[in-house]
């Protein structure tokens, strides 16, 4: 399935109004914010018989998972170009089995869980609370909408410190290049992988600034924690574009056709069946457009030095928040003044 | 004492399902029960089997949210170990005040943040403990 599906569920008395963009979103948050009531009105809904008390809007069925714990798979081998909603009680949507099972279904998933699902690679851009505007004035209508819990860049305080340390999810290309702007005058760390981005900044000085640097696409789980750590940590910089493939697209220096329409609107031209992840896309959008130019060829595991080196770097380090190109910035002043041209 | 053990637990149980199953209308006497349900739901019980929500009207127990009901659970049976992860951040001070009356054991698989001092939290995996804000944050999050 590809493309951003506006949902409305309402029923007289509440009115739940989103938007559904990848194959995988999370619902969290508070307790009595409306997430199961939500899915009884699409229960209630499908099973008919309604007598139009419930009206449901969406351009792909919205399918609620009934099966419990053990049936899952049969119930989902049926399910084909739906939005399948799935309940906090199911705990085999945290499985790795669960995971494999969907990673190649034409259908978007709509999870409801606190537990951060670490098999599955989802964005925190697509982690939701559901909240309601408005006053209460039962007994009319109560509006709920989504409201995304993280965004792609989060801080603690004013991001400053003369000492920074860069730790990169990446140990490949986006480390590569972290380093190069570096110029090995701040401290650059690979966890290589997601996972261990906490084990690695725990014991890090924490009178240093520190930066931290991972695929959105695929942070989903690891957020809360590390957003819980940051808090108590303080001077902390967190910033999670969607890959690095997807900064160097974003940098726009190939000049690839329709890239700026693409990357405002990748739902549109992301196949979840063929990607779980956006990153994917972005690296095979990257690696496929520049395969047939020595020069320019992407390589994940090394950088070519077409993106490390003058008008492209720079290029490339624009797209980076404000607050990496000013220690970049002041890295390079630094560096200018030991070493007078 | 609040005792938590973070992560997968064998035998554990859900309190909204156990709710459905279980709850016993005397326990809405409870001014505890009361104030956890008018705290995190919003709602006011009325009488009998009886609670006025403001976003559904009059409802029946059963309608109360996932969080509310498992807190019940956790205070009304102490001896059983419930996944706390049905409970939003908004039910962890009721955890704790619960933890002041009764030993109990729950069940938790995200990090629900804990404010205010003093606290008194055991987290079983740690084998400690734990008594600031900090210290539970730091100790909790080795294990999720």
């Amino acid at each position: 399935m590809k493309g951003r599906h506006h949902i409305i569920i309402e029923s007289p008395r509440l009115k739940y109004e989103f938007e559904i963009k990848r194959n995988i979103t999370v619902i969290r948050g508070e307790s009595a914010t409306g997430k199961t009531t939500m899915v009884d009105l699409l229960r209630d809904f499908s099973r008919g018989g309604n007598q139009n008390l419930i009206r449901v809007v969406s351009d792909y069925p919205c399918v609620v998972y009934e099966g419990g714990e053990k049936n899952w798979k049969d119930f989902l081998a049926l399910i084909h170009d739906a939005i399948v909603f799935i309940d906090e009680e199911n705990y085999f949507i945290g499985t790795k089995d669960f995971a494999e099972y969907i990673l190649h279904t034409s259908n978007y998933y709509v999870l409801i869980s606190r537990e951060p699902l670490k098999n599955l690679p989802y964005s925190i851009c697509e982690i939701y609370g559901i909240r309601t505007t408005g006053k209460y004035h039962f007994p009319e209508q109560i509006y709920h909408e989504f409201y995304p819990l993280y965004s792609p860049e989060e801080k603690e305080n004013k991001v400053e410190g003369e000492n920074t340390v860069f730790v990169c999810e990446d140990s490949k290309a986006g480390f590569q290049f972290l380093q190069r702007c570096s110029l090995n005058n701040c401290e650059c760390i690979s966890a290589a992988g997601n996972s261990n981005i906490y084990d690695k900044i725990q014991n890090l000085d924490k009178e240093k600034l520190l930066i931290i640097v991972a695929d959105g696409a695929a942070f989903g789980a690891y957020m809360e924690k590390l957003m819980a750590y940051i808090h108590y940590r303080k001077n902390v910089f967190l910033y999670l574009p969607e890959s690095f493939e997807w900064i160097i697209l974003k940098a726009d220096i190939l000049k690839i056709p329709h890239i700026k329409q693409i990357l405002a609107e990748p739902y549109n031209y992301i196949e979840s069946e063929q990607y779980f992840s956006w990153e994917q896309y972005f690296t095979d959008l990257l690696t496929d457009y520049t395969k047939k130019d020595k020069t320019v060829r992407y390589h994940k595991e090394k950088l070519s030095e077409y993106y490390l080196e003058g008008y492209n770097r720079e290029k490339i380090q624009k797209v980076y928040p404000e607050e990496i190109q000013k220690i970049w910035k002041d890295i390079q002043v630094l560096k200018n003044k030991k070493e007078p041209v | 004492m609040l005792k938590i053990y973070y992560g997968e637990m064998e035998g554990v149980c859900y309190g909204p399902l156990w709710f459905k199953y279980s709850f016993d209308l005397k326990w809405f006497q409870d001014e505890l029960v009361q104030q956890m349900i008018l705290d995190v739901d919003k709602s006011k019980y009325v009488t009998g089997g009886v609670i006025d929500s403001p976003v559904l009207g009059p409802i029946p127990p059963e309608k109360l949210s996932g969080g509310v009901k498992t807190l019940i659970m956790i205070y009304k049976m102490p001896d059983k170990v419930f996944d706390a992860t049905s409970c939003g951040p908004n039910c962890a001070k009721w955890l704790l005040e619960i933890g002041r009356r009764e030993d109990v054991t729950v069940n938790l698989r995200y990090f629900m943040p804990f404010k205010g001092e003093p606290l008194e939290v055991e987290i079983i995996n740690a084998g400690k403990t734990v008594h600031s804000e900090e210290e539970f944050a730091f100790t909790s999050l080795d294990y999720l």
